[in-house]
């Protein structure tokens, strides 16, 4: 028999919510409160989120995000400024001792990066894992990854793009040099790249989703069982939504 | 004085230092570690700030400094290292 993780669906929510609920769903597990969890997700309005270690104010241009209707937030996780836009985010948490994933850190971004390899296979796409964080197909980046461990127990979250628009991307962060502005767009254009523009045309989160659990259920040979939040994480998520991640103290704090 | 560098480490990530220093530029009075390294568990990144506290700008004493509040605090970095950081630091003084 196939161990059974709980998979979660939690399209449409805000960039403190979101990253609430990955907080939620550490404390649930590392508590035994609920199985071992993948969920997948997007950000509604669209999204900035920064790594744990960036200033948010060197990296983001706030006026900007506030002009174009952009939220904002600061990850637990460490990792560069991400635009979450036209993509579907997962997350993943395990406990740290779990069989399948590797005590060292690196290897474990390895492990579950395989897992949103053979979900892109899935649609078709041949990827790569590019240590330390980033899945890379045709040489160009199409997904990063961000882990972190708390509690004995592992997060790891990434986007997995499925449209990108660098120009908007750029009018959001600020550069170190603003003369190489230019170059550094047209550098980034030819990094990165998305689902759309590999395939040539689109396709809808529900399929993305539904590519991204079978790639999770063959990496780590278990079953996802769809299911929704349980009340303590509905109440501990919106704990942590005021007093963390949609508060100024923590967004601003570096 | 306060003093700013960029640097992007060997085969790692971007790091970002601000600084303050002592008017001799001795030691350092005030530092933030900023950048997309990763480093684990996050909340030491703080106690490193606030470890490196008068501690003065010499390439050593600072690298065995940052070697010492590694090991007490078990950090792991990645995408960064005690010389890079070491490097980054006295970057603010070129």
């Amino acid at each position: 028999m196939k161990e059974k993780w709980r998979l979660l669906k939690t399209e449409n929510n805000t960039a403190s919510t979101n990253m609430a609920i990955d907080r939620a769903v550490i404390v649930a597990n590392s508590k035994g409160m609920v199985s071992p969890t993948v969920r997948f997700y997007n950000w509604e309005p669209p999204a900035i989120s920064i790594g744990y270690f960036q200033s948010l104010e060197d990296e983001v241009d706030l006026d900007v995000c506030r002009q174009l209707g952009v939220d904002y937030v600061r990850r637990m996780t460490g990792g560069g400024a991400v635009f979450h836009d036209k993509e579907l985010t997962y997350s993943i948490v395990v406990p740290e001792s779990h069989s399948q994933i590797p005590k060292n850190i690196i290897e474990s971004y390895g492990r579950i990066c395989r897992a949103v390899m053979k979900g892109l296979k899935q649609l078709g796409i041949e990827s790569k894992y590019v240590p330390i964080n980033d899945i890379i197909t045709d040489g160009k980046k199409i997904s990063g990854n961000a882990q972190t461990r708390k509690t004995k127990t592992v997060l790891q979250h990434g986007t997995i793009l499925m449209d990108v628009d660098v120009d908007k991307m750029f009018s959001l962060l600020k550069v170190p040099n603003e003369k190489i502005k230019d170059k550094l767009i047209a550098d980034v254009k030819q990094r990165v790249t998305s689902i759309k523009h590999v395939l040539g045309e689109e396709i809808c989160f529900k399929d993305v989703a539904e590519a991204m659990k079978t790639g999770f259920e063959e990496e780590f040979n278990v079953e996802l069982i769809e299911d929704i939040l349980t009340e303590e994480e509905i109440e501990l998520s919106r704990k942590f939504e005021k007093e963390c991640f949609g508060a100024k103290d923590w967004n601003h704090k570096r | 004085m306060q003093y700013k560098s960029v640097y992007k480490v060997p085969n790692g990530k971007l790091l970002k230092i601000s600084l303050e220093s002592d008017e001799k530029n001795n030691y350092i009075e005030s530092i933030n570690i900023t950048g997309d390294f990763f480093a684990y568990p996050e909340e030491t990144i703080e106690v490193m700030e606030n470890e490196l506290k008068n501690i003065s700008l010499n390439r050593e004493r600072l690298l065995e400094k940052i070697n010492s509040i590694i090991k007490k605090y078990n950090i792991e970095f990645i995408g960064l290292s005690a010389e890079s950081l070491t490097e980054g630091i006295l970057m603010c003084l070129k």
